[in-house]
């Protein structure tokens, strides 16, 4: 992969001339809570800021639009009014989490709503600061090495660009004067000492290997239980999950017509209603029986199908649940038999 | 011999998988007091031959403003043309759908799932076991037999319904009854006109009047009640059929068919797309599926 | 249009009529919804009405009095399908939130003393279920402007309606608000039906349950989970209570049944 090397500097520059590709939208933070906002330049931006809310999913996949428009002749399409966007500042963990919404939404019957926002966004990584929640270590997200168009990499005076992609490639084009190829044994070295940094950040106490097996025995445990008595079923987790992929299709119709659209919003497997059919049987009636289906598709399921967990060791679940309902707090309740306080 | 359905693979993929086609109903009529009949062809009618499926695959049936849901086809694709259906009056869409009168249209999209392993299935026996509206996706299998008489082994055909006025297909099966290339023996839990002249008894125990079966060379295909699933399995099991040529059809809320909306996951597995159809051997694996109960009897 | 359009009633009994009102309120298509269905009664908007056979009554508010069960009862009867509209007639409302404690004679008493009271024999106000089969349930207090055009438009058209079912949590993390209740603020969200937008939350305000209880509320997590916070017991059951009605009173007991005090 091609590696440039860019002044930190240069960076607002930089930006101003990529907002010719398209809106620039970059992490903000208002009341210590931070968010994908669009954004004018650099200076509106939290960069030091550890995570958004809601990951950057909700670009190529809205919380709620339209599929179709329809009347009692059939169904229009309805694509093609989404704006073009450059997505800067998201980190590892967010890249990964894409890729797997990639391999859901793209391969076998690709959607065509995520397949156009993927198409007309950009994808600018930058590295990050870890907290005591971020568990990407143990999911092996805290690098990337594909998925984005450009990686900037902080290393204090410079930043190293990957460049992942040829749109990527297209934009360092735009102001070429600002970056350069040659790299030096410094750049090496700065390098390898920020990912022993980072490494060293990590505050979390999480290991998820042999998860499969744990779930598989712990089918029956009543560990799902007790979590569930205290589970709240808000369906919070799944918000803002960045490998939550499930929705609700819903009808709407014109007042006084026969017209209207077919929408589609975000659901969550953690909600009653997700698993009843017609009739009102519910194949997950019980609460447990939904949290555990969340916490088997994430830690068992996806490594079966493939290879990886469908966590990206993002922290959400553990910056946004209330009652401390988590991957970090599951894993260890059903390896240890015993849900934690 | 030449095959006389399309495999899937072949089929033209649409750029929108969820964007449904416009279908007429050309026939409604009811099957039972709450399960209508429906036959409907593309409103485009050169569409009409490029519909290719196998038995045991679904679609995706909207109403415009009431939404969509998956319906099992009852048609076998060896009479191309026409999509056959069975709705039971049960939710919104369904009894909206139930409403539905002939030459009004719906949205079809499609086919979707796995269907039944015809290739695999072909030169052997073939034992299908079917209750109450279970009959809906196995009628596709069987009629797809039928026509492809040749090519399959001894078939046997076991159907229980609740009563006889609650039997899907009543009239189509007496006629079947009547072919001696195919055992076809039907079962009521109860008769409660009087004129039934068939088996009474659940459908356990039809399986008494079997006689000798090749069970290693033989592929069950099951669809009922999950209570049914229970007394069945245990019974084919015990006849010697090897667990993974035991095949069953599952039912699961969707929202889209093609394996993102997520709803019809059952563990590791989507019915949409690993699925509807799986073997007891898939299912022996799937906690969550049909009841702990069902396991245990045979692992133990 | 091949249909005609539904005949439509619009009733009122215990509430502050704030759902009529809504309904009133959503100007930029009361027209449309005058025009797409026939209004036969609306005693709140017009005076010339007429009480007949309906496809579609909207009925606000509890019933309290056996004179309001009677004329319940008689719409009832003469529609095929019967809609309450906001939590008073979904739950029971505010004025329901004592159901089932069996202590309706001493709360009257206090209240109005040994005084005849002549109109009709009151009771303790109780949803319309209570007395009724109802079709369908838009909760609300005041009922969601969009929700309630968008089950309308439906109906009108022939088809049914559709309500979230999830709780306020939904649409509010869609709106990237923090979680109100990871700061110790008493946040009913995930107790309550969502559907209004998370409206409060969204300003930073916590749900107080105005919708009523949602499909599947956890009662004893929320408890827990408030308590820890250091809220008094007995104040989080009266605000779970507040607008919880009769979708409360089993969950309630069986919280105090566990051992929660009361």
């Amino acid at each position: 992969m091609m590696i440039l090397k860019m002044k930190k500097e240069d960076l607002p520059a930089f930006l101003e001339s990529a907002k010719q590709w398209g809106e620039l939208w970059g992490p903000t933070t208002k009341e210590e809570q931070t968010a994908y906002s669009k954004v004018d330049g650099l200076s509106q931006m939290d960069l030091k800021a550890t995570r958004t809310m809601i990951p950057p999913k909700k670009f190529l996949y809205p919380p709620r639009f339209t599929m179709f428009d329809f009347d009692e002749e059939g169904f229009v399409e309805r694509t093609g009014d989404v704006p073009k966007r450059i997505l800067f500042g998201l980190h590892p963990c967010d890249i990964h989490g894409i890729l797997i919404m990639d391999k859901l939404f793209l391969e076998t019957y690709k959607d065509p709503y995520y397949a156009e926002r993927r198409e007309k966004t950009l994808l600018l990584g930058h590295s990050c600061i870890p907290d005591d929640k971020c568990m990407c270590f143990a999911t092996n997200t805290d690098f990337v090495a594909e998925g984005f168009d450009l990686f900037f990499t902080d290393l204090k005076m410079f930043y190293l660009v990957w460049v992942g992609s040829s749109r990527g490639h297209d934009l360092v084009r735009m102001r070429a004067d600002l970056f350069s190829r040659n790299l030096d044994k410094n750049d090496i070295l700065n390098y390898t000492e920020y990912r022993k940094w980072k490494t060293a950040q990590f505050k979390a106490k999480i290991d998820l290997t042999g998860m499969p097996d744990i779930f598989e025995l712990g089918y029956n445990s009543p560990v799902w239980d007790e979590l569930a008595e205290k589970c709240l079923s808000c369906g919070q987790c799944s918000m803002v999950c960045p490998t939550c992929n499930c929705y609700n299709v819903v009808d709407e119709v014109e007042l006084g017509t026969v017209e209207g659209t077919r929408d589609r919003f975000w659901d969550s497997c953690m909600f009653r209603e997700y698993s009843v059919v017609a009739g009102g049987h519910n194949f997950r009636d019980k609460r447990a029986d939904r949290l555990r289906l969340w916490y088997t598709h994430k830690l068992q399921a996806f490594i079966g199908e493939f290879g990886k967990p469908a966590c990206v060791g993002c922290g959400r679940c553990v910056s946004t649940c209330p009652v401390d309902i988590n991957v970090a707090t599951v894993s260890k309740a059903l390896k240890e038999q015993e849900v934690g306080k | 011999m030449k095959k006389l359905c399309v495999v899937l693979d072949e089929r033209e993929v649409q750029d929108n998988p969820f964007q449904p086609d416009m279908w007429r109903i050309v026939r409604r009529y009811p099957l039972t007091s709450d399960v209508n009949f429906y036959q409907a062809r593309p409103v485009d009618v050169d569409e009409a031959l490029k519909m290719n499926y196998l038995p045991g695959q679904f679609i995706m049936l909207s109403i415009p403003g009431e939404g969509e849901a998956p319906f099992c086809i009852s048609s076998t694709p060896s009479r191309p043309g026409l999509l056959e259906f069975c709705i039971r009056k049960m939710g919104t869409l369904t009894s909206s759908l139930f409403d539905l009168k002939e030459n009004q249209t719906v949205g079809i999209r499609g086919p979707y799932g796995n269907s039944f392993p015809i290739d695999k299935m072909e030169g052997k026996d073939i034992m299908i076991v079917a209750g109450g509206m279970g009959v809906a996706p196995l009628r596709s299998l069987l009629l797809y037999i039928l026509d492809n008489r040749d090519r399959f082994g001894k078939v046997t055909y076991l159907h229980g319904a609740k009563n006889p006025g609650e039997m899907l297909f009543r009239e189509e099966f007496f006629q079947l009854k009547e072919r001696d290339d195919l055992n076809c023996l039907l079962t009521v839990d109860k008769d409660d006109t009087g004129k039934w002249t068939e088996r009474t008894g659940l459908i356990t125990t039809l399986f008494k009047e079997l006689g000798p079966i090749d069970s290693k060379n033989t592929y069950a295909a099951v669809c009922g009640p999950p209570i049914m699933y229970k007394f069945v399995m245990e019974n084919l099991v015990k006849l010697g059929i090897p667990k993974h040529q035991i095949l069953m059809t599952l039912e699961r809320r969707m929202k889209c068919g093609v394996g993102k909306c997520g709803h019809c996951a059952i563990e590791y597995l989507y019915t949409c797309i690993d699925g509807p159809v799986f073997t007891y051997w898939d299912v022996l694996h799937m906690k969550e599926l049909i009841g702990r109960g069902v396991s245990d009897k045979v692992i133990a | 249009m091949t249909k005609s359009s539904p005949k439509i009633g619009v009733y009122g009994f215990t509430g502050c009529a704030g759902d009529q009102l809504m309904i009133l309120n959503c100007e930029d298509q009361i027209v449309d919804l005058f025009g797409a269905t026939e209004i036969r009664s609306f005693v709140m908007a017009k005076s010339d009405n007429h009480e007949g056979e309906l496809d579609v009554a909207l009925v606000e508010g509890s019933i309290s009095t056996e004179e309001q069960l009677k004329h319940l009862k008689e719409i009832r009867e003469r529609s095929k399908i019967l809609i309450a509209i906001g939590t008073c007639a979904c739950w029971g409302g505010p004025q329901a939130m004592k159901l089932g404690d069996g202590k309706y004679e001493d709360r009257y008493k206090k209240v109005y003393g040994n005084a005849k009271i002549t109109i009709s024999k009151a009771f303790e106000a109780q949803p319309l279920d209570a007395f009724v089969k109802v079709d369908m349930k838009i909760p609300g207090c005041p009922i969601d402007k969009q929700e309630f055009l968008k089950s309308v438009s439906k109906l009108v058209a022939g088809k049914h309606p559709y309500l979230l079912k999830s709780p306020v949590c939904l649409e509010c993390k869609w709106k990237e608000n923090r979680c109100i209740l990871l700061d110790g603020k008493f946040c009913a969200g995930p107790l309550t039906k969502g559907g209004c937008g998370a409206v409060c939350p969204s300003h930073n305000l916590p749900c107080v349950g105005c919708w009523g209880p949602t499909d599947d509320l956890n009662v004893s997590a929320e408890y827990n989970l408030l308590k820890e916070k250091g809220y008094d017991p007995e104040e989080i059951i009266t605000k779970i209570r507040k607008f919880g009605g009769s979708g409360v009173v089993e969950l309630v007991k069986d919280l105090e049944k566990k051992g929660a005090k009361k």
